[in-house]
C-alpha cells in the first residue's frame, strides 16, 4: 500500500501577522500607483516560498505553490488568453469567495505559457528548502476546460456554444500541459468542479477531457514521465464517481466533505486508477480525528487501482485562515502515521 | 408594492423609493480612528464617537440627496457577519480568508452554543433614527448567511446551526420592532449557493419574521438565481433587494418566465465598479425593469453595500440612483 500526502491547490496568499501581510500590503500598493510590478512580483514569490515551506514542514511528498499569484481559480487563466476579456465578480460556487468571470470576444487562444514560471519558480523553492527529500515534487495545478467554460460569458455566435468554449479552453490548456511537461512537470492536476453540478454535460465534459489526455501522451512519447490527476470537489462525488472513475486520467481527486456515502462507494465499487483521497475538509476549521480518518483511509486503499492512494485536503485551502490551513497539512501526516500503525 | 402594509405601519413612500443596501464607506476619520485604536492609542469611547460622526454625516448626506428609506451607514462595523459574531456568546474570531482580490475578512467559528443575550444593533438604530424623520432600516445578516459564512464547529450540521441563529436574529428584530423599527432588512446573499438548501433558508425566515409586524426586505447578490427561482419567493419577506446591474440585468429573464411577485429594491448601479454610470444608463435600467414589473413594486438602490468605494464614490453613485428615480416619478 501506497499513501501519498499531497497537497490540493491554493493555499492562504496571506496570514494575520504584519510579516505575512506582504502580499496583501504590496497589491493595495500597486492599486493606488505606489508600487510597481516588480514589487508586486517580490511579494507573490515571498508568500509562494511560505506556502512551500509550510508544506515541506509539514512532511507532504507532492506539493502545489498555492496557487499565490492567482486571482481566483477563473480569471487567472482564462484572463491571459487571447480573445478573453475578465469582467465582473460572481461567487465561485457554493464558497463565499468571488471570482472575475470571463467574457470571451473571439475563441481563446493562448499566446503564451500561463503557469509554466510559476512552476519553475515553485521547483527551484522547494530545491532551496533544506533537507526536503530528493522524492517530494511539485504539481502544478490548472483548473479545467470544462469548468472554464462553464464559467465564461460568451458574447460572439461560435463561442455561444459551451461545448465550442470547452473544446478551445481546452486546445489552449493542452498546449499548457505540453509546456509543463517539457519544464519537467511530472503530475499536473486538472480542476473541473462544475461537472459535479452538471451531469447532464458529460459528453461535452469527456470531448474536452480528451485533447489534454492526448497531450500527455505526446509529452510521454517525448520522452517525459507524465500524469494527470482530475480533481472533483465543491458537491456530491457520488451520482458522478462510477463515470469519473472510468475517465482516462491518472488519477481521480475526490471530496469526500459532501456526502458521507461516497466512501462506502468507493469501497464497493472499488477504483481502476489510483485516488486522490479527499478525506480532510479544506472548507471547515474543525480538525478531524486522525484516527477515524486513518480508518476510512485502511477501509478504501484496498479497493484503488495498485493500492495506490493521495491524501489531501477535499479542495484547496485557500478558504481557510492559515493557521487552520497549516494545520490540517500537519494533521495528514498523523494520519499516515495512524495508518502504518505507528 | 406592498402599500398596504407600508401604510399600516405608518409610512408613505413615493414610487420608486430610494434606499441602499446598508453599508457606506468608512469615513476617514473613521478609518483612521479604527487604526488608533487597533493600536491602543484611542479608547473604545473615542473611536465610538467617531463612528457616531461619521453616521451622522452620512444621515445627514442621504436626507441632502433625498433618498426615502435611510440606512445608519454600519461605520461602526466590520465584515457583515463578523459583525454580529463578534457580539453573539458561542463564535471564536477565526483568522483571515479572501472573500475577492485582495479582501479579507476574519471569519467566525461556531464553537459553541449560540445565544442572543443583548441587543445587537438597536441603539446604533435608535441613533440613527434619531437624526431624522425619514425612515431609517433595521439592518441585519440572515441566520442562512451567518451560517453559511462561518465555520461549525458544535453543531450536527449546517440545518442545526442555520436553525439555531434564526432563533437569536428573530430576537434581534423583536428588539428592534419594540423599539419602534418599521422596516426591517435580514440580508441572505448566501440564499443561492447551495439550491437544494432553500427549504432551510424559507424555514429559517419563517422563523425569523413570521407574525411581526415590520415591512421586510432580504437583500441576495452574486449568486446564481437561475436555480432558486421562482422558488425563493416562498421567502417570507415583502421586498427582494437584488443585484441587477452586475449581472447585465439577466434576472428579467427569469421574471419575464415567472413572475416576480414581491416588491423590488433594483440594483442600478454597479458597486465593484470606480466607473460612475452616466444619467442615461441608469434610467434605462429603470426602463428595462418597468417593461417587466409594475411601478408600484420597484424601489431603486445600488447592487449592493457601497463600503468598497470611495465615499466620493459613492454619493456619486447614490445620487444618480435619486436621480433616476425623480426622473420616473415625474
Amino acid at each position: 500500500m501506497t499513501l501519498i500526502l499531497a497537497h490540493t491547490g491554493s493555499y492562504p496568499r496571506i496570514g494575520d501577522s504584519a510579516e505575512l501581510q506582504a502580499l496583501r500590503r504590496a497589491i493595495a500598493g500597486v492599486d493606488r500607483g505606489e508600487l510597481g510590478a516588480a514589487q508586486l512580483a517580490d511579494a507573490e514569490n515571498l508568500m509562494t516560498r511560505r506556502a512551500i515551506e509550510e508544506q515541506a514542514a509539514a512532511g507532504l511528498d507532492l506539493i502545489t505553490d498555492g496557487q499565490i499569484r492567482w486571482n481566483d481559480p477563473v480569471s487567472y487563466l482564462a484572463g491571459k488568453l487571447a480573445g478573453v476579456r475578465v469582467n465582473g465578480l460572481l461567487r465561485l460556487f457554493d464558497t463565499n469567495f468571488y471570482f472575475r468571470q470571463p467574457v470571451i470576444e473571439s475563441r481563446p487562444v493562448r499566446r503564451a505559457a500561463l503557469t509554466v514560471s510559476d512552476f519553475q519558480f515553485a521547483r527551484e523553492t522547494l530545491a532551496s528548502v533544506n533537507g526536503h527529500p530528493a522524492a517530494r515534487r511539485v504539481k502544478p495545478v490548472l483548473t479545467g476546460p470544462y469548468t472554464l467554460a462553464r464559467l465564461s460569458l460568451a458574447e460572439t455566435g461560435e463561442m455561444k456554444a459551451l461545448e465550442t468554449r470547452a473544446a478551445a479552453y481546452a486546445e489552449a490548456l493542452a498546449a499548457e500541459i505540453g509546456a509543463l511537461a517539457d519544464a519537467g512537470a511530472e503530475i499536473v492536476q486538472v480542476d473541473e468542479p462544475s461537472i459535479l453540478l452538471h451531469a447532464e454535460d458529460w459528453a461535452i465534459f469527456t470531448a474536452s477531457l480528451a485533447p489534454l489526455a492526448i497531450a500527455r501522451d505526446a509529452a510521454r512519447k517525448r520522452g517525459h514521465k507524465l500524469d494527470l490527476i482530475l480533481h472533483v470537489y465543491f458537491h456530491d462525488c457520488v451520482p458522478l464517481y462510477e463515470n469519473l472513475a472510468g475517465l482516462p486520467v491518472d488519477g481521480l481527486g475526490l471530496d469526500f466533505s459532501y456526502n458521507p456515502k461516497l466512501g462506502d462507494a468507493v469501497a464497493s465499487l472499488g477504483s481502476p486508477v489510483p485516488l486522490a483521497l479527499g478525506l480532510v475538509d479544506g472548507r471547515n476549521t474543525k480538525l478531524e480525528s486522525p484516527a477515524e480518518v486513518a480508518r476510512e483511509t485502511t477501509r478504501l486503499l484496498p479497493r484503488i487501482a495498485g493500492q495506490r492512494a493521495w491524501l489531501g485536503p477535499s479542495c484547496g485551502l485557500e478558504y481557510l485562515p492559515r493557521d487552520r490551513a497549516r494545520a490540517k497539512l500537519e494533521l495528514l501526516g498523523k494520519i499516515r502515521s495512524a495508518v502504518e500503525g505507528r | 408594492m406592498n402599500r398596504k402594509k407600508l401604510e399600516k405601519l405608518g409610512l408613505h413612500l413615493p414610487l420608486f423609493p430610494v434606499t441602499s443596501v446598508g453599508s457606506f464607506p468608512k469615513t476617514d476619520e473613521v478609518t483612521r480612528a479604527r487604526g488608533e485604536f487597533r493600536r491602543g492609542k484611542i479608547s473604545a469611547e473615542q473611536l465610538e464617537q467617531t463612528e457616531r460622526d461619521a453616521t451622522a454625516f452620512w444621515i445627514a448626506k442621504q436626507e441632502e440627496l433625498g433618498i426615502d428609506v435611510l440606512v445608519d451607514g454600519e461605520q461602526y462595523r466590520g465584515d457583515m457577519v463578523a459583525y454580529f459574531a463578534e457580539k453573539l456568546p458561542g463564535f471564536t474570531e477565526g483568522g483571515l480568508v479572501r472573500s475577492y482580490g485582495n479582501r479579507y475578512y476574519h471569519k467566525p467559528i461556531v464553537t459553541g452554543e449560540v445565544r442572543w443575550t443583548a441587543p445587537l444593533t438597536v441603539e446604533w438604530w435608535r441613533y440613527a433614527q434619531s437624526l431624522t424623520k425619514k425612515p431609517v432600516k433595521g439592518m441585519l445578516t440572515g441566520p442562512y448567511t451567518i451560517m453559511d459564512w462561518s465555520f461549525n464547529e458544535h453543531y450536527a450540521d449546517r440545518k442545526a446551526t442555520c436553525m439555531a441563529l434564526a432563533g437569536v436574529i428573530r430576537k434581534e428584530v423583536e428588539a428592534l420592532i419594540a423599539a419602534g423599527c418599521k422596516i426591517i432588512q435580514v440580508d441572505e446573499p448566501a440564499l443561492s449557493v447551495r439550491p437544494e438548501e432553500l427549504p432551510v433558508a424559507i424555514e429559517a425566515m419563517h422563523r425569523v419574521t413570521d407574525s411581526l409586524d415590520a415591512y421586510f426586505i432580504t437583500h441576495a447578490c452574486y449568486g446564481a438565481f437561475e436555480l432558486i427561482y421562482p422558488g425563493m419567493l416562498d421567502l417570507p419577506v415583502d421586498n427582494f433587494d437584488l443585484e441587477m446591474s452586475n449581472s447585465g440585468l439577466d434576472l428579467l429573464e427569469l421574471f419575464r418566465r415567472h413572475s416576480f411577485t414581491k416588491d423590488i429594491s433594483f440594483g442600478v448601479v454597479d458597486v465593484h465598479s470606480h466607473v460612475l454610470e452616466d444619467p442615461a444608463t441608469v434610467r434605462q435600467r429603470i426602463e428595462q425593469a418597468l417593461t417587466i414589473l409594475p411601478k408600484d413594486q420597484i424601489w431603486v438602490d445600488p447592487d449592493c453595500g457601497l463600503k468598497t468605494r470611495t465615499v466620493d464614490e459613492a454619493i456619486a453613485k447614490l445620487k444618480r440612483c435619486v436621480e433616476a428615480a425623480k426622473a420616473f416619478r415625474n
